[in-house]
Parts: C-alpha cells; structure tokens; sequence
C-alpha cells in the first residue's frame, strides 16, 4: 500500500513539473530576441517602370522559422543620393514604390544605377540600410507566327549614353503563361547575343477567349536585376466554353440504368411472387383432388 | 403417437387462446379501441383545419409522423430480415419466436405507412403520387419498395399459416362455423402430404431469401429518402447501413418485448423459455454495439469536419435536445450493452427491461435525425416566430401517434385469436425431425 502511494505520488509531480515547465521555458516576445532583414530587390516592368520592393522581416535568433513582419515602418527609396520616393510596409513588411519609365537615373562610369532603401529607425529598432547596383537593360517580348509556327521571340539590349543599342551577351531566361493561380513556366533558357526563340506549345487552352497572357521573366540577374515583360495573344486551342451536362435527375425522364436497375429488380420479385402463387395453386389443386378421392370413397 | 392424434392435442391445447377472451382482455381490447377512436377524431380535425392544427410549419415539414413512420417501417423491415434469417438458416429456436416476428413485421407495415398518409397536406392529391411517379425520387422508390415488400410480406406471413389452416381445420369441430369456414378457405386443401409439404417447404424457403433481400433493399431506400437530400445531419454516405442496424436493433427489442407479454399473459413458459430470450439478448448485445459504433461514427464525423452548418446543428443536439441526445445516443445503448454484457444480469427481466430502454432510446433517436436537422437548414428561416423555428408536437399528434401504436396492439391480438402465435406445425415438423434423428442413430448403433 504504502509503495503504491508513493508511486502516485511520483507521478502526481512529475505531471505538475510538466505543466510548470512550459511557463519555465516560455519566451517573451522581445525585439533583442529577432535578427532584422531589410532587403532591396529591383523589378522593371512590363511597361518599363521600376519596382522597387524592400522587405523588412524580424527573424527569430533561435527559431528561424519565426519570423514576423515589420509593418508600417517609413523607407526611403534613393536614386545615390537623390530620393526617389517613400513608402510604408504593409502587414507583410514589404515597402513597394513604383518609379516611372522617364524618371533619368544617376549611373556610375560602368553604367550602374545605384538604389538604396533606407529605415531611418525607431525606438525600438534600428536604423537599416540595403542597397543594389544595376544596369538598365530592354526586354522586348514578341509573338509571332513564322511559317504557321507560333513562335516567341525575346530581345534583350541595353542603350548607352548616345542611344546605342547593345545586344545582351548572355542571361537566364524564362517564358511562362498566367495560369489560374499562379504563373505556369512553359521554358527556361538562355539569351545568347540578345535573342531568344521558342516555339510556343500548340496544346495550350487559353481563357474562355482561347486568349493567353505570356511572359518573358529575367530573374535576379547580377548585373540586371528582375525584369519582366508579358504580351497578350489569341493562341489558345480550346476557345469554345465547355458544356455543362445537365442534371440528368431532375430532367423529363430518369437515366436509362435507373430504370433497367428497378426493372431487373421488380421483374426478379415479382418472378417470385408469381411462382409462389402457381405452387400454391398446385398445392390447392392436389387438395381438391385428395378430397375428390375421399368423396368418392365415402359414396363406394 | 400418431400424428392425427397429436395435430388434435396441439389443437386442443391452443384452441382456448383462441377462442375464449378473458375479462382482462376485454378490458384491454376496450381501452385500445378507445384510443384509436381518439385517434379517429383527432383525424378528423386534422382533415377539416389543415395542418395547422399540428406542430408542422413551414420549416419543420416533418414531426412525429415521420418518426413514428420510420420507426414502424424499420420494424417491419427488420422484423422480416429475422424472421427470413430464421427460416432460412432453420434456426433451431426459430418455433417459438417465428410467428411473432412474422405478425410484427406484417402489422408495423400496415401501420406504419399510415403516418406518411398524415404528414401528406393535400391527401386529395395522393393518387399523382402513382399517376405522374418520377422514378428519380427517392419518394417513389420508396411507394414501390414499401408496397412490394408488404404484398411479399403477406405472401410470406400466409405461407407460414397454411399448414395450422389446415390442422385448425381438421380438429376445432366445437368452434363456430364462421371460424370453421376460414380455416377451411384459408388452409387451401392442404393436407399435409409429402409433395404439398415439399412444395410448400421450397416456396417459403425462397420467400424467405426474397423477403431478407428486399428487406434491405426497402431499409436502403428510406434511408435514402434523407441521405440524398443535402440538409445538415441526413447528407451522409452511412446511412443506409445506419438504418439498417437502427431497424434490426428496434426489431430484436420489440420481439423481446412481445415475447415477454405473451408469454406471461398467455402462459406460454413452457415454449417461450429463459434460452430464447438470452438467445435474443445475446443478438441485440450485438447489434447494439453495432448500432453504438455507427452512431459515433456518424456524429465524430460531423464534429471532426465541423463544416459550419454541422456545427450549429450539434449545438443544438447539445443544448436544447441535450436529454434527448444523451438518452437515445448514451443511456439507450450503454444501459442494454452493460445489461446484456454480463451473463448473471441476463435475466428474463433485465432483457425485457434492455430491451423497452432500446426501444425508447430509438425512437428518441429518429426524432434527432428528424427534427434538429429541419431546425437548422442552409438557407436562414425567414419566418423566425418561435412555432416557426422549432417543433412540438400537438395533442393531435400524440393522440395519433398513440392510436397507431394502439391498432398495432389490437391488430395483434386479433391475428393471435386466429391462429396460435406458437406455429402448430413447426412443433410437428420439429417432433418429425426429432424422430428422423433418433431412427437414424438407432440404425448406426445396431449395424
């Protein structure tokens, strides 16, 4: 007796100490406690306007899969030392401002435009800085059809100062197509000497026009950045909206295994009934005549 | 002994069941005319005022009809699916419990079509019922399933009468003459020879397969009546099995109790015995544990997914039907699961007592699937009056509910003053068999 109590008694603390020790082990949320990330990444448009996008996200020194987001933070966007602009981060941490084609950009002797984002800090963060070097480069996107074959051609040039144009040596590319939730990559592949061609898929639905957005995407190129150019066109193969099938239930007559099931069915039972009523008929009729017989014997 | 002379002992030992009525009985038959006369009247009113006068309203489109219509079709179902189960697989105590089964199952569905008669609001226009069927209702499946599983089922019933027909015939010479002429007409010139035994045999054996079959054909059929149709609570791929172990669950505890009663008041101990009913309480410790796991299947389901109309519908089992819930889902199974579980508490009273919680706990559980369901639809009630929203049941209701389970009882008595409930002929075939055993156990001994 006396060592099951103290078996219970074991256990009781050791559950106790249990549920203690999540308030032992439980973390404030605290500032000190988050390493901050203040990216810049650049993206020109598909009507050559700049994007220029910062985050701004507190990461969890020892959780690295904590991360929350600084919202509503002031950043200054400048061109060197020429503001560009500012914004807010939204709820994401993400500062976005979008700088028209004709705003002139300060370059280096290279041709680099240089952006910097800047956080002027708070009282209870600190002031953060990124900065990114690009050049300006032209991405033009066209769809055409060459021999019946419809094909995507991708040009991509820089202009320098007396408006020379300069085919791009070599760069990663990817042509894809807006799909329903998000972008579907139809090639990845490679501009060499400012041309890329490719011919576009002949299995393609489109929307219910058979219309098909496609686009030409440069993604975190080193001299470059992102840039991005998309075309509409009326390449889709299947440009008649599908047929419903109505619901065959609540149409004039039922569908045709509905009533071959019920039939088989009623057919089967009343089968059934039938032979039972024949065999009781016999049964009746044998009786008829047993009596008949005895009658008969009854009379002699 | 021979066989004539034993036909005219059985005979005589069950003709005073039959044809004397005792001042109790009378009594009993008088008070169970007076409520169906009740019951009578409150039809009338439902008939002239409309269905205003019940607790049916725009939203709540069924009520206790419907659940007194489920319950005794399920009963009648189930009831078959027994009795057919009994026959065919002869079932050694299948004498003493196969009438009763067969009697019960061929009352409860006459009755029980009765209550979808009720809940109709323009009963002059039944009849487009069978003149424009749509054969892609479930409402239609379920007039053809019910009217061909009642005719099979007094097909059925008969066959298994024919041969007492005949031995009632042959020796009730004091009864009266119009009994007399019904045996007579209803025996068919059965004379118990081996080609009519043999025919007979093979007839009920087939119908007793065909009944089993479309037993669960039908209990599919009306469980499809809800399952098909997208409301909170009856949308469920489970039903149809549901119903079917909800029936046999209802049909095994009104057998019981039925067993009880007759045995006591007819004083039938001695066919009627302690085995059978732990016979019984051993099938319904079954289906009750059956009936425990899909009914926590059913509603762990819902709760689990907790799709927002599900939700506000188990709220509401929680919260205003909360005894109801936990009588017909916790008490109607845990109390006859613990009861029968255990072998010193199968007495022939704690049975019969398993057995009427079972039965109440059943019936409270069709008014679950029925009513909350309809109280909690998809789209929002438009008319929120209290009588709009939530369902109760008027005396009109209640008077009619009870006059059904009044002529049920009547009914019964009626067919037990015409034939034995013990069948005359199966303790005839069973003393046939009896002996066909012992000569062919006498012949290996002596070779």
């Amino acid at each position: 007796m006396k060592s099951l109590n103290y078996k219970y008694t074991i256990i009781t603390s050791l559950i106790i100490a249990f549920l203690f020790s999540f308030n032992l082990f439980a973390q404030e949320e605290d500032a000190s406690n988050y390493r901050m990330r203040f990216n810049l990444k650049t993206i020109k448009q598909h009507d050559n306007s700049r994007l220029l996008e910062a985050s701004f996200i507190g990461q969890n020194k020892k959780d690295r899969k904590d991360r929350i987001p600084v919202f509503d933070a002031e950043i200054a966007f400048y061109n060197g030392t020429d503001l560009l602009g500012i914004a807010k981060t939204s709820n994401e941490g993400i500062a976005q401002l979008i700088v028209p084609e004709n705003q002139i950009y300060t370059t280096d002797e290279d041709g680099y435009i240089n952006f910097i984002a800047k956080f002027e800090g708070s009282d209870g963060l600190d002031e953060e800085e990124d900065d990114i070097q690009v050049k300006d480069l032209f991405l033009e996107l066209n769809l055409e059809e060459i021999d019946s074959v419809k094909t995507v051609l991708v040009t991509a040039f820089t202009i320098d100062s007396l408006g020379v144009k300069t085919p791009l040596e070599e760069a990663d590319l990817i042509i894809s197509i807006n799909g329903m939730i998000s972008k579907m990559i139809l090639e990845e592949g490679t501009i060499e000497d400012g041309e890329f061609e490719f011919e576009f898929p002949t299995d393609i639905p489109g929307d219910a026009n058979g219309d098909i957005m496609v686009y030409s995407i440069i993604e975190d190129n080193d001299d470059f950045g992102n840039l991005i150019q998309q075309k509409s066109i009326n390449w889709g193969t299947f440009k008649t909206e599908s047929v419903k099938d109505g619901n065959t239930l609540w149409s004039e007559a039922a569908p045709i295994w509905m009533y071959i099931v019920l039939t088989i069915l009623l057919v089967g039972v009343w089968a059934n009934y039938v032979y039972t009523a024949i065999n009781l008929f016999k049964i009746k009729k044998e009786g008829q005549e047993i009596a008949l017989a005895a009658e008969k014997e009854l009379e002699q | 002994m021979n066989l004539e002379n034993r036909k005219r002992e059985l005979a005589r030992e069950f003709s005073p069941m039959l044809e004397k009525t005792t001042k109790t009985s009378k009594i009993w038959i008088g008070f169970l005319i007076a409520v169906i006369l009740v019951g009578v009247y409150a039809f009338f009113v439902q008939l002239f005022k409309g269905h205003i006068v019940t607790g049916m309203r725009d939203n709540v489109v069924w009520g206790i009809y419907i659940i007194n219509f489920i319950f005794f079709v399920c009963l009648s179902y189930s009831g078959a699916f027994i009795s057919g189960v009994l026959h065919f697989f002869k079932t050694p105590w299948k004498n003493s419990v196969s009438r009763i089964v067969e009697i019960i199952t061929v009352l409860s569905l006459i009755v029980g079509p009765i209550f979808i008669l009720l809940c109709i609001g323009r009963l002059d226009r039944l009849h487009y019922l069978f003149i424009y069927p749509r054969i892609q209702s479930p409402i239609t499946w379920d007039i053809i399933a019910i009217m061909t599983d009642l005719i099979g089922c007094f097909i059925y019933l008969y066959l298994t009468f024919i041969p007492d027909f005949a031995i009632l015939r042959d020796h009730s010479e004091n009864a009266s003459k119009w009994r007399q002429k019904v045996y007579k007409y209803l025996a068919i010139g059965y004379q118990d020879t081996p080609t009519q035994r043999e025919k007979l045999h093979k007839i009920t054996r087939t119908m007793s397969a065909m009944v089993i079959a479309l037993a669960i054909v039908a209990y599919s059929v009306l469980a499809w009546i809800f399952s098909l149709t997208l409301q909170p609570g009856w949308n469920s791929s489970i039903f149809a099995p549901y119903f079917i172990i909800a029936g046999l669950y209802s049909g095994i505890s009104v057998i019981i109790i039925a067993m009880y009663l007759i045995r006591k008041y007819y004083h039938l101990e001695h066919y009627i015995r302690k085995v059978h009913f732990i016979g019984a309480g051993i099938v319904l410790l079954v289906i009750s544990l059956l009936f425990g796991y899909f009914t926590f299947s059913e509603y762990f389901s819902r709760w689990f997914s907790h799709k927002l109309s599900d939700a506000n519908l188990l709220n509401t089992l929680f919260t205003r039907y909360f005894w109801m819930f936990i009588f017909a889902n916790y008490i109607g199974v845990l109390v006859p699961i613990a009861i029968l579980f255990f072998k010193k508490l199968r007495t022939i009273k704690s049975i019969t007592f398993a057995a009427v919680i079972a039965v109440i706990g059943l019936w409270f559980n069709r008014y679950l699937i029925v009513v909350p369901t309809l109280e909690s639809p998809y789209l929002p009630i438009q008319d929120t009056r209290e009588e709009f929203v939530h369902y109760t049941a008027t005396w009109i209701e209640w008077s009619l509910s009870f006059a059904g389970v009044a002529a049920f009882i009547l009914f019964f008595i009626l067919i037990m003053k015409l034939v034995p409930v013990i069948p005359m002929s199966g303790i005839i075939d069973n003393e046939r068999e009896q002996k066909k055993v012992k000569k062919s156990f006498k012949k290996i001994v002596t070779e």
